[in-house]
């Protein structure tokens, strides 16, 4: 079977399965660093219900993939591809390795070179946006590797712990991915 | 523009033809008018295959309600003539395939008065314009009969080419018809009519 657009070094794409994943997925939103380095938004720790119904949630804007590692099928972590505007043929991508001790060992710029790929040669998309905090070094390194450019910063955006941190914008246009993967 | 097309409120005049503009469909009032065409058994064969079966008012009401809402492969339009701002029919991409930007088109225009003197075209027009520049996609294709000589004549003088047919896939009447494909890609329309 040819697996090449869900199968990459280290990591593959997958459909959600079950409770299992949802407990795991419940359990990375109680992680408050997780949190801090995901998104803006305040945190809330999801039941395995709410997890579960964000996981089966279906739609043609949205295209969500859990990360699980080739060696053990462990699953470590989520991507997914949002929309907004087809005509347009941009998408946002999010990306979060939930597992720990997975952090920094290549699994998320290996799935986030799965998921470019099949935004370009799946969805026939021009471009793919990315935000991430300033301080979220790890992460910046990591989509750089994958190809994206940094576009911008907003400075001060979110509010945490009494301090205000910058946004920094990345992007990939399909002529440079295609470029670096001749 | 006319200061007749600014007072309707299409200042930009993307959706505004010679004889007609697209506007949105008001599931009130529109899903009435869309209840009397389907009674219409001529027009309901020039626009469909299937069966004729009329519908509610109030299920083609929840209809158009339910794909404005939730369904990002549809955009419908009513047909509005600019004289006197009647409701004369609609145009609708469906199907959108946005990975490939390709799209089916469907018109019909409902009042008989306004059948045979180009408003269908220039709806067919403006929806193209619509398509390709608005939504960026590279194909727009529509399949009708041959018994439907009409449109097919208007489809052609809108830029599309007969791509190709089933033979006799339609029984009406006791006599078999083709079934015709036809598609129009962007640089052809590009091309047609010397856009940008």
């Amino acid at each position: 079977m040819n697996n090449i657009l869900f199968s990459g070094k280290s990591v593959r794409l997958t459909a959600a399965n079950g409770d299992g994943d949802a407990e795991i997925v419940a359990r990375w939103s109680r992680d408050t660093e997780y949190h801090r380095l995901s998104d803006d938004d305040p945190a809330y720790p999801q039941s395995t219900k709410q997890a579960k119904a964000w996981l089966e949630r279906d739609d043609d804007r949205g295209f969500r993939f859990l990360i699980r590692t080739l060696s053990d099928q462990r699953l470590i972590g989520g991507v997914g591809l949002w929309i907004q505007n087809w005509a347009q043929g941009e998408a946002w991508v999010g990306i979060g390795i939930g597992e720990r001790d997975c952090w920094g060992n290549g699994y998320g710029t290996d799935a986030m070179q799965l998921i470019v790929r099949y935004a370009f040669t799946e969805l026939n998309l021009r471009r793919v946006s990315l935000g991430v905090f300033a301080r979220n070094a790890r992460a910046i390194r990591s989509y750089e590797k994958a190809g994206f450019r940094r576009e911008g910063l907003v400075r001060g955006d979110c509010r945490r712990d009494g301090q205000r941190w910058d946004t920094v914008f990345m992007g990939i246009l399909r002529e440079e991915w295609e470029a670096m993967n001749k | 523009m006319s200061n007749e097309q600014l007072a309707m409120g299409n200042d930009q005049g993307l959706l505004v033809g010679r004889l007609v503009r697209l506007v949105a469909v008001n599931s009130e009032k529109d899903a009435e008018a869309i209840a009397r065409w389907d009674v219409d058994s001529e027009y309901m064969r020039q626009l469909s295959s299937r069966a004729q079966l009329p519908s509610q008012a109030k299920k083609i009401k929840e209809y158009i309600e339910k794909e404005q809402i939730d369904d990002p492969r549809t955009i419908a339009f009513a047909v509005r003539t600019l004289a006197d701002d009647r409701m004369i029919g609609f145009v609708a991409f469906d199907g959108i395939d946005w990975p490939h930007s390709a799209a089916f088109v469907a018109i019909g225009i409902g009042d008989p008065a306004y059948r045979g003197n180009g408003y269908g075209t220039d709806a067919m027009r403006v929806m193209l314009r619509y398509g390709f520049q608005e939504l960026n996609l590279y194909r727009v294709q529509l399949n009708t009969f041959s018994y439907n000589e009409r449109a097919v004549k208007s489809y052609l003088k809108a830029g599309f080419v007969s791509e190709g047919l089933q033979r006799g896939m339609l029984l009406r009447d006791g006599q078999r018809w083709d079934y015709i494909y036809m598609g129009l890609l962007r640089d052809e329309w590009l091309t047609l009519t010397n856009e940008p």
